[in-house]
Parts: structure tokens; sequence; C-alpha cells
């Protein structure tokens, strides 16, 4: 599977044939994937595909068996723990020390990164993410929408340039969600940062994601746009080509992206340009197209489809 | 250096300062306070001469000082677990050993915060004597020696065990074994297993090494020997924590 529009600069997460096992069970069977810089990055799959076992292994809490790993165009060894300081998480699981107020809480972690922040600064993370700032009640009293909040502004203490977040909205009533969404949306655009979010909320996927990847069994099944899956119905066309014939991956047609090149198979998007016009384009490059059909179907047909189907 | 202090400003804060471990350390003093009461009150315990006194009210601070730090092991990194704290904390730049270090460092301040208290208790039994200087520095050497191996032992077993009831359970059994020959009779301690068990045993070797200071007014080179199995426990253990544990599993 080829990604188009790639460039090595714009990627702030390479993964080459990554593997990990755990007592012979295989988690991570040879995952490759690649998130640009800027982008929202679905990260989807059932329970148990190895979502969290990825992000643990890029944050280097987990020892990957085999496969190469760049995080900010460093191999991920060369980092050691300084790139603690350019990324930061959310985990699924992430408690809280309950005895301490949301400001205290933010500082503690403030000083583990070494941040020299003041009490106001803090004050004005907490209030970035819809909190009060003047809150001073321990964080065991606060709802799981308040903590999760919280667990989004101590992930952000860093001011890092890749933020993973693992069920962010999972167990939020759908006014948290949406402000949830909303927060990821402006901290993405406003402050430049890369988010990725592992989930298997396929609403929250549609609503942030721009590029996604359906990982299942340890494998990557599907990786690659999705905006235009969720705005436009995902109208795509998928043409075969003429047995052992290829294209370039540098080749461009205006008004068409290319999705996926598999084989002898290409799945692009439409824009302001007929299908029988990118046949044409096609045939006038020496590319002889067999078939053409029209896609349609949603993220979650798509998830199924990646995934094994709606009864899996 | 920084996250190290700050992680252990929070540890302390933690364990240390809260209202529960105030009230574990007010237990402890209560304790202390009775069995102190006893000894110069209780007509038979007050005919012990001074050194057996003192000597009995070391093993109290020890045992309770050991089951302290048993505790506060295994509760410092099976419990982050437990709690789900451990994630954040591994994936700050803290990294394994800084955090392995700043929980042995709060463990240690436990120690001197009970070894501090202890000593107005040692003082109460003691003053009479001429036995109250050597037992406070003997306190102090074989106390922090083995706190130093107990919080090794707890803590290794804190970041392999997945929860925080096995670490317990595990450390508590270890503390028994340690403490067991203790209660044993002398009869038995003197036969050839008891003798190999109470040398190759930190917790007896601390209170062997105590009752000859004390009661047998030796100076500390002749318990070099012992104190020196005490340093390789340290050392090996120490080293276990440090060298073993380079990524703590979450």
């Amino acid at each position: 599977m080829i990604g188009f529009e790639k460039n090595n600069e714009m990627n702030v997460i390479s993964i080459e044939g990554l593997r990990k096992s755990f007592n012979g069970n295989i988690a991570l069977d040879g995952i490759s994937m690649t998130v640009r810089r800027g982008d929202i990055y679905g990260f989807l799959g059932p329970n148990g595909a190895g979502k969290t076992t990825t992000l643990r292994i890029i944050l280097g809490v987990l020892k990957a068996d085999k496969g190469k790993i760049s995080v900010l165009n460093n191999d991920l060894n060369s980092w050691g723990d300084k790139l603690r300081y350019k990324v930061n998480a959310l985990p699924e699981s992430h408690g809280f020390y309950g005895w301490m107020n949301a400001v205290d809480y933010l500082n503690f972690f403030g000083e583990l990164y070494g941040m020299r922040l003041t009490k106001k600064d803090y004050q004005l993370r907490l209030s970035q993410v819809g909190l009060n700032p003047h809150n001073n009640l321990p964080v065991r009293t606060f709802s799981r929408g308040m903590k999760q909040r919280l667990g989004i502004a101590r992930s952000m203490v860093n001011n890092p340039e890749i933020l993973f977040l693992d069920e962010p909205t999972n167990g939020l009533d759908p006014r948290g969600r949406r402000d949830i969404h909303d927060l990821l949306v402006r901290l993405n655009e406003e402050n430049d940062i890369t988010i990725i979010i592992s989930t298997h909320i396929l609403d929250d996927v549609e609503r942030l994601c721009n590029r996604i990847a359906i990982l299942n069994h340890g494998k990557i099944r599907y990786e690659g746009i999705l905006r235009s899956v969720s705005n436009e119905k995902n109208i795509r066309y998928r043409f075969l080509l003429d047995h052992e014939q290829t294209i370039s991956t540098d080749w461009k047609i205006p008004g068409v992206t290319f999705v996926e090149i598999k084989d002898d198979q290409i799945i692009c998007e439409l824009k302001n340009i007929s299908p029988a016009d990118v046949i044409k384009a096609f045939i006038d490059s020496g590319v002889k197209i067999v078939e053409a059909q029209k896609i349609t179907e949603g993220l979650e047909e798509m998830y199924f489809g990646y995934t094994g189907g709606k009864n899996q | 250096m920084s996250s190290f202090y700050t992680l252990m400003k929070k540890e302390c804060a933690e364990d240390i300062l809260s209202f529960r471990s105030l009230l574990l350390f007010l237990f402890a003093s209560v304790l202390m306070s009775i069995f102190a009461f006893l000894l110069i009150s209780n007509k038979e315990l007050s005919l012990l001469d001074n050194a057996h006194a003192i000597y009995m009210m070391i093993g109290i601070v020890l045992v309770l000082s050991s089951l302290i730090i048993i505790i506060q092991g295994s509760d410092s990194i099976a419990g982050e677990r437990d709690r789900e704290t451990l994630e954040v904390l591994l994936l700050s730049p803290i990294g394994s050993k800084g955090l392995i270090l700043a929980k042995l460092g709060k463990i240690m301040i436990s120690w001197l915060f009970l070894y501090v208290l202890a000593i107005p208790y040692l003082w109460a039994v003691g003053s009479i004597g001429q036995n109250l200087w050597p037992a406070i520095y003997i306190l102090f050497i074989t106390g922090t020696l083995l706190t130093l191996i107990l919080s090794g032992i707890s803590l290794i077993i804190s970041a392999e065990m997945s929860t925080l009831k096995g670490a317990l359970f595990i450390s508590m059994v270890i503390f028994l074994l340690l403490v067991s020959p203790a209660v044993l009779g002398s009869s038995l301690r003197q036969t050839m297993v008891g003798r190999v068990f109470d040398f190759i045993n930190p917790f007896m070797d601390a209170l062997n090494s105590i009752d000859s200071v004390i009661i047998d007014s030796e100076k500390l080179n002749v318990q070099s020997y012992r104190l020196g199995i005490m340093v390789l426990y340290t050392i090996v253990m120490q080293g276990f924590l440090f060298g073993g544990l380079r990524r703590i599993k979450l």
C-alpha cells in the first residue's frame, strides 16, 4: 500500500516493519505508517488490535522487537529521554493524584518537565481546556469530563509537538465529547500540534481526523486520507489497471487525489473532474484501464470492511 | 535533578505528610510509648538491666520501621500501577531510574523520620545507663542498611508484581521470614540451621550486631562481618534495583 503526497520533511512519525509480541502472542505484525505535521491522525481498530501497544512503543514506554521508528526526523533510539520533552500523551487509563487540586496537578507535571511557570500560567491553561481556573477542590471530586479536560491540560504542559490521545472521549456524554472535539481542533489549529488519536469510536474519527489508519490483528489494513470519506460520503473511484501495469507515485492529474495504490488497483478521489476524463488522462499516459468502479461507503462500512465484518 | 526533586516532594507529601501516613507514624509512636512505658514502669520489665531494656526498645523500632518500609516499598510502583498513575510518570522525563530513585529517597526519609521519632523513647528507657549513645549510633547504622536492603527487596517486588495486593503479600511473607528467628527460642537458634539462618538473615544480623554492641559492650569493628553481610545485601539489592529495572513494565 503506497500513500501519496508523501514528503519526508513533513513526516513527524515514520514507522516501518514494527513488530512486537508478548509471550509468543503477536501484538504487532510488521506495522508501517506515516504521520505528517499538522495531521489529526485517527488510529482505528477493535479492542486488542494493537493500537495502544503501537503508541506505547512510539512513546518509548515499551520496546519493539523489530522495526524502524523515526520521530521528528530522528531515530527513536537516538532521542533517548529527550523525546519526552517534544511529545506527550493522554493514556487510556490515566489516574490522578486525587488529593491535589488542578493547579497543583499541572504544576507537579510542569516541574517534572522542567517548566518554570507561574500559578497564573497554569490557571490560563485550565481555562483553555474549559476548566474553572479558580477551582481549588481536590481532583478526586471532579467529574469524568473534568478529569478528561485536566488530563488534556496535563498532556499539553510541556507544549508538545506531537500529542497522543488514547480513547480521549471514552465514557463522556455527548456534550463532553463535543467539547473535547472542539478543544482538540483548536489545539491542532492554533498551536500547530500534530495529534494522534487512538480510538474505536468512529464518530470521533469522522469529526476530527484528516488521515486514518485501520489496524486489526496487529496489521495495518488501511492507511490514507479520511476527510473526503466523511464530508463527501466517500465518493471515490477504483480503477483497475491492465495486467502488470503500474503508475509512478509522483504522477499527478489535476483534480485527482490518489488515496491508495495496491497491486493493479488505484483508488482516487475526484474533484471537478469526471471519471471519463481521468480514464482519458490515464490512457494518454499509456496506462490502460480495464475497469472503473464508483465506491460509495461510509467510515463505518470501511471500518468493518477492513476489520473483518460487522459481526466480528 | 529538578524532576527528581519534584517527584520526591510529591512522594513525601503523599506518603509522609499525608493524613494517612501521619496516622501510621502516630500508631508507631503510640506503640513505642506503650513499650517504653512498660519497660520503665512494669515491675518485671523494669528489673531488666538498662542494656537489655534499650536492646528491646531498639528491636521494636527496627520491627516497626521495617514494616513501614516494606509497606511503602510495595506501594511505590505497584500502587502507582493500581491507581493508573504510573504511565503518565513514565512518560515524563523522570524515567524509570529517576522514579525508583525518588521512591527510594522517600523511603529513606521515612526511615530518618522514624529514627528521629525513636530517639526520645531510647532516651526515656536508657538515659540512666551508659548505653544510650552506642544505641543511637548502632541503630542508625543497622537501621539505614536494613532500610536500603528492605526497600530494595520491596521495590523490586513492587515493580514486578502487577497488583499492589500481590506485591504487599509477597513483601509481607519475606518480612515475616526475616523476623521469624527473633521469635524462636534461643535453643533453636543455636542449632546449625538456626545459626546459618541467623547469619544470612540481614534482619538478624542487625539485631545481633545491636546485641553485641549494647549488651556485650563490644566495639563496632567486632561486628564487621555481620555488617559486611548487610553491606553486601545492600549492594546486591540496589544493584538489582537500578541495574535490573531499566524499564519498568506498565
